[in-house]
Parts: C-alpha cells; structure tokens; sequence
C-alpha cells in the first residue's frame, strides 16, 4: 500500500475542428493516505475517469504531478507504477481462461510458476471463484456479469498492487449484484487494507464505501470529505444536492429583516405576498447579517422536513405525488414558485395527492447557498446525530 | 489512448506514404503509358509525364477494338440485367430464410451454403450443354437469367442482415393483417435499403468484371462484352501497341473506378459486413 | 392467427408452404444450375464426351488417365503453390496495413481508398497492366530492380540480371504472385473493420498487465481478429484454387513459359472448349471440387481448434 498525491493535476484535450480545446481536468489537488478507500464521484464528464485514467498512466497528464509511494511517476508507463486497474466493461481476454486471465500480467512480469499458481488460487478463493463451482477454467462468456466482475478483481489482487484503482465497475451489473459487489469489495478493502482509488457516478456506491469522497464537477473538486462531512456540511450547493436522494430541496428567496428579527422570504410573483415566510434563530441570523435585503437560496434535505399543523413558519405544499415505500414515504409537492420534496417516516397512502399540507423544517439543518457562485455561507455545524444511518464514521488512517 | 510518440506517428506516415505511393504506381504508370506516342512508351529511362499527353490514343485504341460502344452497351445492359435479377431475387429468398419460421428451412439453408463450395468449372460444361440445348449459345441469355433465381452469396449477405431487423415489426404487421409478401414489399425492403444496395454494387462490379462467363457462353462478337473485347485486342495485335492497350485497359477500369467514387462509404462498408457477419 | 384462404391446411402446413414459396425462385436456380450440373459433372466424366455428340460410357478412364497425366500433375503443382504461397503472404501483408491504416497517423479515408482501389479492376485491365508491369525489359517493375542489381553486381563482381517475368519458367509463377499482392485491399478493409471493433479497454488492461506492443499483438489483436483471419483464409483459398482468369489472358489462353502458368480451372477450360473433350474436363472439375472440399473441412476442422468467436 501506499500514499497517492496528486498536485495540481489537469488534463487538456486538443481542440479539433468542430470543438474548441476542452479542460477535462482543472488543478485537481488531493492526497489519499496509505490504505484509504477514496472514491471520486460525479455526473458524466466531470473528470473523473480522467483523473484515475493519470493515475493509471493511461491517459497523459497535461501538467500537474502525481507521486504514487512518494515516486514521481508522471513519465512512467502503466506497468511500471505497481498500481491494478478493475476496468468498468472487465476488460477479461476472451480467449483465455479465468485462470490465464488472472495469471496472465505475473507471467508477462517473469514470475516463477509456484508463485503464479500460490497468488492464483489464494485470489480465486477469496473471490468466491472456487465454491461452488470451479471457474478456473472456465472462459469469460460462459460466465455472468457478477462472476466476470470478480474475475477482474482477482485479475488486480494477484498483483499485489501498491494502488488498486476501479473504474465504474459495478456500472453493467444489475440492481442486486451491485449491492452484492459493493459489500464484497468493501471486504476486501477491509482484509487487504490496500489504497484503493474508486471511481463512479453513483452517490449511493460512494457514500456506502468511501472512507473519503471527492465530489468532482466540470473537471475541478468540488468538495473533499469524508461521508459524513459531505451530508451534514457541504461546501456549496453542486455538492448538496449530489449526495441524498431525494435531493436536497433548494429554495430562492431573499433575506428580510421583519419585526427585528432576521428571516427568509421565498421569493413569489411579483405582487404576491410570499407563500413561505421562515424565521431565523438569533445565532444564524447573526451569521448571515450581512446579506439582509440579498437574494439567497435556502436548501433543506426532504428528511428534515416534517408535516405539521399549520404554523407562522411552516411552509405549505400542494401534494403531486405519494411514492409509500413501506417504512417511509416520499412526498412530491409544489409551492408557487418551488418544487418540493418530503420524507415521511410512516406509511402513507395516495389519498394525500392533491391536498395542501404544511411542512415544518428542522431549524438546525437549515443551509443556505449564494446564488451566484453556490457557496454555502452560513457556516452552520449541523450536529451529527448517530441515527441507524448506513454511513460508516471512520478516520482516514495514517493521514 | 496510449500516448502516441512523435517518433511513432511519423514513422507510421513515411510508411504510409511510401505504400501508397507503391500501390498507385501501377495506375500512375498505366495513365501514364496511355497518353504516349508508341516509340515513348519503349523509352528508357522512363518518362512519367508525357508532353504533350497523346489523347488521340484514346480513340484509336477504342477504334482498334471494334464496335467499342457496342460492347460498352452490352456490358452495361448485362451489369442492369444482373443488379435487377440478384437484388429482387435475393432478397424474396432471403426474407423466406430468415423472417419466415417453417420446417426444413433450416436445412435448405444449409444446402445452399454448400453450393458456395461447387466451383465454377465443375458446373461450366454441362450449363453450357443446357444452354445449348435451350438454343441459348449465341444469345446473351445464359450471363442474366440465373441471375434471376438468387445467388447463394447474396441471400446469405441480406439473410443476415434481415436477421437484424427487429420481430417487433413485423409481429406488429402481421397482427394487423398483412400478408407476408406484403410485409416484405412494404416494410421490410425499404428498410434493408442500405444492404440492397451493397448487393447491387457488389453485383454490378462482378458483372463488368466477369470474364470466365462472357468467354464460355458468349459465341458472337456482336454480344461481346468490354472485357471480352479488349481481350480480343490483346490476343490478336502484333507488335503490342502498349499505349492503345494501356488506354483501351483505362476505359474498361474507369466506370468501376467511378461508381466508387460516388458509393464509398457504402461499398467499403459493405465489404467490412461481408468479413464479419 | 390469420383467418381466411386455406384455413384447411393446418398451420404447420400453411407456414412451410408459404416459405418455400419465398424460396422458389432459389429452389429452381438449385435445380437447374447446381445440381443438375453437378450431376451431369459427375456423369460426364465418366464418358467420353464432346457436346457435338452423346456421351460414350468409359467407366473410370478418365480418371485413370488423369492420374498419368503429368500436365494435370503441373497444373495440380502450380495451383497449390499459388495458394499456399499467396495465401499466408497476402494476409500477412493486408493484415500489416490494416494495422498501418489503424494508426492515429491521419488521412485514413485517402491511403484506404488508395490501397482498395486496385481490387476494382477488372481481370482483363489487370492481366494486360501487369503483363506490361512485369515485361523483361521495359516493364516498370525491372526498371526498379536494376539499379538494385547494378549495385550488386559491382560490389560482387557478377552478372545478375532481374528476371525475364512473363518469360521464365522459374518465375513467371512468382511475378502472377506479385500481381495478386496488388489486390490485398479488399482483405484489408476487412480486417480494419475487424480491428476498429477490438475494445481499447483489451489494450489497456493488457498494457497494465506489462507486455509490449508485439505482445499486445500477439495476446489481443490476433485472438481478436481469429474469426475474421479465418473466414478471409478460407474464402481466398476457395477463390485462388480457381484462378483463371488473370493467367488466361496473360498466356494468351496457354499454358505460359515451361507451363508455369497453367493452372487448374485453366486447364479444365483448355480441355472443355479447345480440346472439346469434356469429358475428361468434368473429371479434372471433379478432382478440383473435391480438392476444395477436403481442404476446407481441414481447415473448418483447424479453425474450431484455434479460432476464438465472441459468444454475444
């Protein structure tokens, strides 16, 4: 295992005619400790497949320097950079056996036979590539996706990698196997204790396995925290309303200063008189003093949303659509101006579609985001409270 | 992508550039040999560009071939002839093979790929005793007719290509009454316009390059084709005028070389299906 | 299902019906110009047999005869070695320049329009182009080899000349070789195809896994390209087995300097429609129909073994 850091990493693509030249990857700085499990997340292009494929020395690096084990490794090809890639589609020969597959990258690095054959096995059993059936010599069409992902994992831990890296490898599994693989490479994770460098879109896949994330976007970093930092403290509104699902709830509107107090007016047609009118408690008030009378956007995630009876600062829904999913339900609504989300940890039926309701935040959990650059600016702590949330809380090691 | 070395990518052009230049040069050359007077074309060494370029050996080279036009008219009525006879026939055959369920079929199917296996010469003697039989020999019957009745190849190119047009639609049709000839007129053929095309410039290309078949079956001179025409030419000159034969060998290359042109993308692309099924 | 017309007939009868119906017009084309020249083949070589006159039953004469022609045994000589020299060199070098043309090097479109082209012109252009090509003397071909021999001659102190092509026994097979070399474009746009559809992923992991570029070749482009290696093997050998055309004319219908250029199919033609005697030309079709049989079953039964498909 070893330490991977990145400075100031960008990759630019030439332009050609039909485009101009494109930033795929702007500056991107991180550190990823010895043994970390750090996974970057983001929509499609946003760079981070660029990033791993550097990494990986698949792709050239248009300036920036990458130290994999504190040794510059900017000029060296892929074989020589001790890492092990797990390919998004597998990337297994076709031709060759579960078993050539895997052995194949010792035997081209002149491995003795005895060692091939101990490495081999010991990936297949840990694989689960053994019980119940021997794949070994099998060939990857006769395998299912799940199996042909664990033959790309085994393909990588034989080598013994100082850095494992992944690229959207559960991406061509269906919904089960994914949560199956998802476990299984966490395991591993935990067994090996390795550097492992993940790569995906899915938020769900980052939050369950990450012990960091980097939240990328258009090719620069958004934001690098550990799970829990991205949830109850994002840094702007890209980040906040990435992870979570439903996403987080983002609200325009402009901070008003009513009856002494500090509040947020939801902005409405001109004319109107706002349909949601929320007090500030003194400290934030305080926070935000500076911005009274600016336009600002409010975000509040659906789960700290509550249905109420209607009070001076709850705000009112008419309800779209109810999606009951057993122990909670989804409650889709809209105000004059916004779209809404709400979670409901009860079981209710569609009866509700089409009536009004009205919702009370969780004053504590109330962010707020400039509309311009989406920074979030008030600072708020939101206490983190160990609700049966399947977010591990861990410290990165060694860092 | 692998980082492509500046040493590599010019490398890689100088090659290009030299293979290219080999495998023009038999055309260049060939050009080049057409528009010389006779005693330039023994030159040495060897003149590229002739000045002034002899165009006159054009006509005189299509005068010493005979009834030039004639043969170019036979050779384009039989190119037409054999396009409209595969391209219908092959594909009524193919929609029977692929979009039809019935029993034998498959094993039909299987005959007609070992036919592709009979060489020409094993079947050449007996046609041509049928074909003179039917009082055919001395007509240009026996190089279309069978065109008419579905060459092997070309029903196995459209089957597959009908084996990639999606059920739904013709469930959907047939769920609406249609009758089979019917979907195959109205829906299935409009869709498979690319491939019939690559089957009609395929055909058309063999047809106005065929010169076994013209040689056996063809007994007057009137119904020669080009190919057999310059063949005739070539055979019965003395002392090889080499810039007639060259410019009389340009003529028959240039309508095959034209078409090209003007159905790359198609035609390179019909090529490459061939090889991969 | 579809009510109406014939519903008498059961379903099962109904479907198979219609589809031969589709398939008439390849059913009678079988008939008539598959197996009853097939047939007729096999029967007329067993007789003695001119079209101007009937059939005279010999039994196995011919093919007796044929075993002491030595001819046949040149011609039987020159096709195979035509094939199994042109065959291995041909792919070899379409194979090379799809991989050339597969290169980010530029202007793709032009060097694959340029390396096709010659696979357009028809046999009689390029027998009579070649037949110039390769002339003793003035033929483009020398005129780029002499300079060549000069300089061998005065560092070696001998007289060697480029070859008489057209005119020497011992080479006029070879020039007919080169000549077919001018037509790998065909196989090459195949194999670029091939090519384009091998997933760079394969590479990548393969590059990860530490090989080099010639191993890369060896462990990904060639198990990749299997299928589309052995489906343009098989069809060349098919089609150079049957060469006819270019020698023909080039020999002006003969059989080319010490018979080196006689070929089967060619030989077969001379017999049927020079010599009348058919046959005996049935017979030599009959030995090179099963001469192609026997070596595609080898080599369908080779390519089971060796060649990797996709299963998609």
């Amino acid at each position: 295992m070893a330490r991977v850091i990145l400075e100031e990493l960008s990759k630019v693509f030439p332009g050609t005619k039909e485009q101009g030249s494109k930033v795929a990857v702007d500056r991107v700085s991180l550190e990823i400790a010895s043994g970390e499990f750090v996974v970057l997340v983001g929509s499609s292009g946003c760079g981070k497949t660029t990033v791993l494929r550097m990494i990986a020395g698949l792709e050239e690096i248009s300036s920036g320097v990458i130290r994999i084990g504190g040794r510059r490794v900017n000029d060296l090809p892929p074989k020589d950079r001790d890492i092990a890639m797990v390919f998004q589609n597998y990337a297994l020969y076709p031709h060759m056996t579960v078993s050539r597959n895997m052995s194949f990258g010792l035997e081209m690095r002149g491995f003795p036979k005895e060692e091939i054959r101990r490495r081999v096995e010991g990936a297949a059993q840990t694989l689960g590539l053994l019980q119940p059936d021997n794949l070994l010599p099998r060939k990857p069409k006769a395998l299912s996706g799940g199996q042909r992902q664990r033959v790309a994992l085994g393909r990588a831990l034989v080598r013994e990698p100082q850095v494992f890296l992944f690229d959207e490898p559960l991406s061509n599994l269906d919904a089960r196997m994914r949560v199956e693989m998802r476990a299984e490479i966490s395991r591993l994770h935990h067994q090996l204790g390795s550097t492992m460098i993940y790569v995906t879109h899915d938020q769900t896949e980052a939050m369950t396995m990450a012990d960091r994330i980097v939240v990328m976007s258009e090719g620069r970093v958004q934001q690098i925290g550990t799970p829990e930092d991205l949830y109850y403290q994002p840094a702007n509104r890209f980040v906040a309303g990435f992870i979570g699902s439903p996403t987080m709830n983002f609200f325009h509107g402009v901070l008003l200063k009513t009856q002494g107090a500090l509040a947020f007016a939801e902005t409405c047609p001109a004319g109107k008189t706002p349909v949601w009118t929320l007090r500030l408690n003194p400290e934030l008030a305080a926070r935000l003093a500076d911005r009274t009378g600016q336009p600002i956007v409010l975000g509040i995630r659906p789960e700290h949303l509550t249905p109420d009876s209607p009070k001076p600062s709850s705000l009112e829904i008419e309800v779209d659509l109810v999606e009951p999913m057993g122990a909670e339900t989804f409650l889709y609504g809209h105000t004059a101006r916004h779209k809404c989300a709400c979670r409901v940890t009860a079981y209710e039926t569609k009866e509700l579609e089409g009536k009004k309701i009205h919702l009370s935040p969780d004053y504590e959990r109330l962010l707020f985001f400039d509309p311009d650059n989406g920074h979030e600016v008030s600072g708020t702590k939101i206490p983190r409270i160990k609700l049966p949330l399947p977010v591990p809380h861990r410290k990165p090691p060694g860092l | 992508m692998k980082k492509t070395s500046f040493l590599h990518l010019w490398v890689c052009r100088i090659l290009l550039a030299g293979l290219g230049l080999l495998f023009s040069l038999p055309f260049f050359w060939m050009i080049s040999t057409s528009l010389k007077p006779l005693r330039e074309t023994m030159k040495m060494p060897p003149v590229w560009l002739p000045i002034p370029p002899q165009w006159q050996n054009y006509p005189e080279a299509m005068a010493a071939m005979g009834p030039f036009w004639l043969y170019a008219a036979n050779s384009l009525s039989l190119a037409v002839l054999n396009v409209l006879g595969t391209v219908l026939s092959s594909a009524v055959v193919a929609y029977g093979f692929s979009r039809l369920e019935w029993r034998g079929r498959d094993g039909l199917f299987f005959v007609l790929l070992m036919t592709m296996m009979i060489p020409f010469p094993v079947v050449m003697v007996p046609l041509y005793g049928l074909f003179r039989e039917l009082g055919w020999i001395g007509t240009m019957k026996p190089l279309w007719a069978p065109a008419f009745f579905a060459g092997a190849f070309n029903v196995f190119l459209l089957r597959q290509f009908f084996l990639g047009l999606p059920r739904d639609l013709t469930d959907a049709a047939r769920i609406d009454g249609c009758s089979e000839f019917r979907i195959f007129w109205q829906i299935i053929l409009p869709l498979a316009r690319p491939a019939l095309l690559t089957v009609a410039l395929f055909q058309f290309m063999a047809t106005w390059n065929d010169f076994l078949g013209p040689l056996i079956f063809l007994a007057r001179e009137e119904q020669y084709t080009l190919a057999l025409g310059l063949q005739a030419l070539q055979s019965t000159i003395s002392g090889t005028p080499w810039h007639h034969l060259m410019a009389a060998s340009t003529l028959v290359v240039l309508p095959a070389i034209l078409l090209f042109f003007f159905t790359q993308k198609t035609f390179l692309r019909g090529i490459a299906t061939t090889g991969l099924k | 299902m579809e009510p109406g017309v014939g519903s008498v007939i059961r379903p099962a009868h109904r479907s198979t019906l219609q589809g031969l119906l589709f398939v008439a017009p390849w059913i009678a084309g079988f008939l008539v110009f598959n197996l009853y020249p097939f047939c007729a083949s096999v029967w007329f070589s067993l007789c003695d047999y001119s079209v101007l006159s009937q059939p005279v039953y010999l039994g196995s004469k011919n093919f007796q005869d044929l075993l002491h022609d030595p001819v046949f045994w040149q011609a039987l000589k020159n096709t195979l070695l035509f094939a199994a020299v042109s065959i291995p060199l041909g792919t070899a070098v379409s194979i090379g320049l799809a991989i050339l043309l597969n290169q980010p090097a530029g202007a793709q479109g032009l060097f694959r329009t340029l390396f096709f082209l010659p696979c357009l012109v028809p046999a009689i252009s390029l027998a009579i182009l070649w037949q110039w090509m390769l002339n003793g003397q003035m033929g483009l071909v020398n005129m780029a080899l002499r300079p060549w021999f000069d300089g061998l001659n005065s560092l070696f102190d001998c007289s060697l000349r480029p070859p008489d092509w057209l005119n020497d026994p011992s080479w006029a097979l070879w020039g007919l070789i080169l000549t077919g070399l001018w037509g790998t474009g065909q196989a090459m746009v195949i194999y670029l195809a091939g090519l384009q559809e091998i997933p760079e992923e394969l590479y990548e992991a393969a590059s990860l896994d530490g090989t080099s570029a010639w191993q890369r070749f060896l462990h990904v482009t060639l198990p990749m390209l299997s299928p589309v290696i052995f489906f343009n093997v098989l069809m060349g050998l098919i089609g150079a087995l049957q060469t006819f055309a270019v020698p023909y004319i080039l020999t002006g219908g003969g059989d080319g300097p010490g018979r080196s250029l006689l070929f089967l199919a060619t030989y077969i033609y001379q017999n049927a429609f020079d010599f009348w005697n058919m046959g005996y030309a049935s017979a030599l079709a009959l030995v090179l129909f099963l001469m192609i049989t026997v070596l595609t079953l080898a080599a369908v039964r080779f390519g089971e073994k060796k060649v990797h498909y996709q299963g998609r």
